[in-house]
């Protein structure tokens, strides 16, 4: 009997409600906003790949060739290209990566979420390459 | 517009998500808030549950529940981290780009007076969720579902993703363990 009426008086008791919060509709844009997206797609990380394998590829059915040489023989050859394709390029897709990397980590704000990883991954896989065609180019 | 209709629009323009949060946003805040009983934890509790959302619409399918029902069920999720942290959260709100900061820091100080004030005239419910919060978790969600939120038991327990017995097993215990509580104030 206590306890039922202890019930009624949690059914009938006031609740504080919420009316109006005016600072919906700006959480709503910048949420909406924030939804970390991956600047960079497949299509932009077939670039360096295809660079990278058909150097490699280079490398290996020539004899004598390293994956140096050739990318030197290339600068020798094309060397606007070269700046463009070994240089510009790798960084313009690290600054992206980096942003992409930035945004998702603000927006998720824990460093060891596996979530994380998953959205970013492919920004990271990028980051690397990129660094590793431009170590490669400068030496 | 149906709800599968909006999940449709949603996933094939993120953008329409704004039609979500427009919806719910504000009886998720006020479970939030009436769970917590702190406007600047609840605002950013709050903030949590709706970007979750929004990076898991793309994976959420009718399996007999509804959007109302799983954002309730991610509020709560967001709720569980919170009181079993026990420690001030990385605020998404302070990490958040707005296109104006300080007019968003108004309305937010704004709200946060109005809620404190109506908060103030219900001091029996303060009395309450004040002993509510010093019992374990799965007695805080239960309660809190069925006396706040006015939420029948086949909602709470599509909410907390349990059977109805449990649940009802969890009330009655609850229920008489915040009495207790409650007497003892």
């Amino acid at each position: 009997m206590e306890l039922q009426n202890f019930e009624n008086n949690l059914i009938k008791m006031t609740k504080p409600e919420v009316s109006q919060l005016k600072h919906q509709d700006m959480l709503e844009a910048a949420i909406v906003k924030a939804r970390a997206r991956s600047a960079v797609s497949w299509w932009w990380l077939c670039i360096p790949m295809y660079l990278i394998a058909a150097l490699c590829m280079k490398t290996f059915f020539m004899p004598g060739t390293t994956l140096i040489s050739n990318m030197a023989e290339l600068t020798n050859k094309e060397s606007y290209s070269s700046i463009l394709l070994f240089l510009f390029l790798p960084i313009v897709l690290m600054i992206i990566s980096a942003i992409t990397i930035r945004n998702a980590y603000t927006t998720s704000g824990k460093a060891k979420n596996v979530a994380l990883l998953q959205k970013v991954w492919l920004n990271v896989i990028i980051l690397i390459i990129s660094i590793i065609i431009i170590i490669i180019y400068s030496l | 517009m149906t709800e599968a209709e909006l999940l449709n629009r949603i996933k094939n323009d993120p953008n329409e998500f704004a039609e979500l949060f427009k919806s719910y946003y504000k009886p998720i805040f006020g479970y939030i808030f009436r769970r917590t009983g702190k406007f600047d934890d609840s605002a950013d509790i709050a903030a949590d549950t709706f970007l979750n959302a929004l990076e898991h619409i793309n994976s959420f399918s009718y399996k007999g529940i509804s959007i109302k029902v799983w954002l309730y069920r991610i509020a709560t999720n967001e709720l569980y981290r919170y009181f079993k942290q026990k420690k001030r959260r990385n605020r998404l709100i302070e990490r958040i780009d707005f296109e104006n900061r300080a007019m968003f820091n108004n309305y937010l100080y704004d709200d946060k007076i109005e809620l404190e004030k109506e908060l103030q005239h219900h001091d029996r419910f303060i009395t309450v969720l004040g002993a509510l919060k010093t019992l374990p978790i799965k007695y805080m969600e239960v309660i809190s579902l069925r006396y706040f939120e006015g939420k029948d038991n086949k909602e709470i327990a599509q909410i907390l993703n349990m059977n109805e017995g449990t649940l009802k097993s969890l009330l009655s215990r609850g229920l008489e363990k915040l009495r207790k509580k409650c007497n003892q104030i």
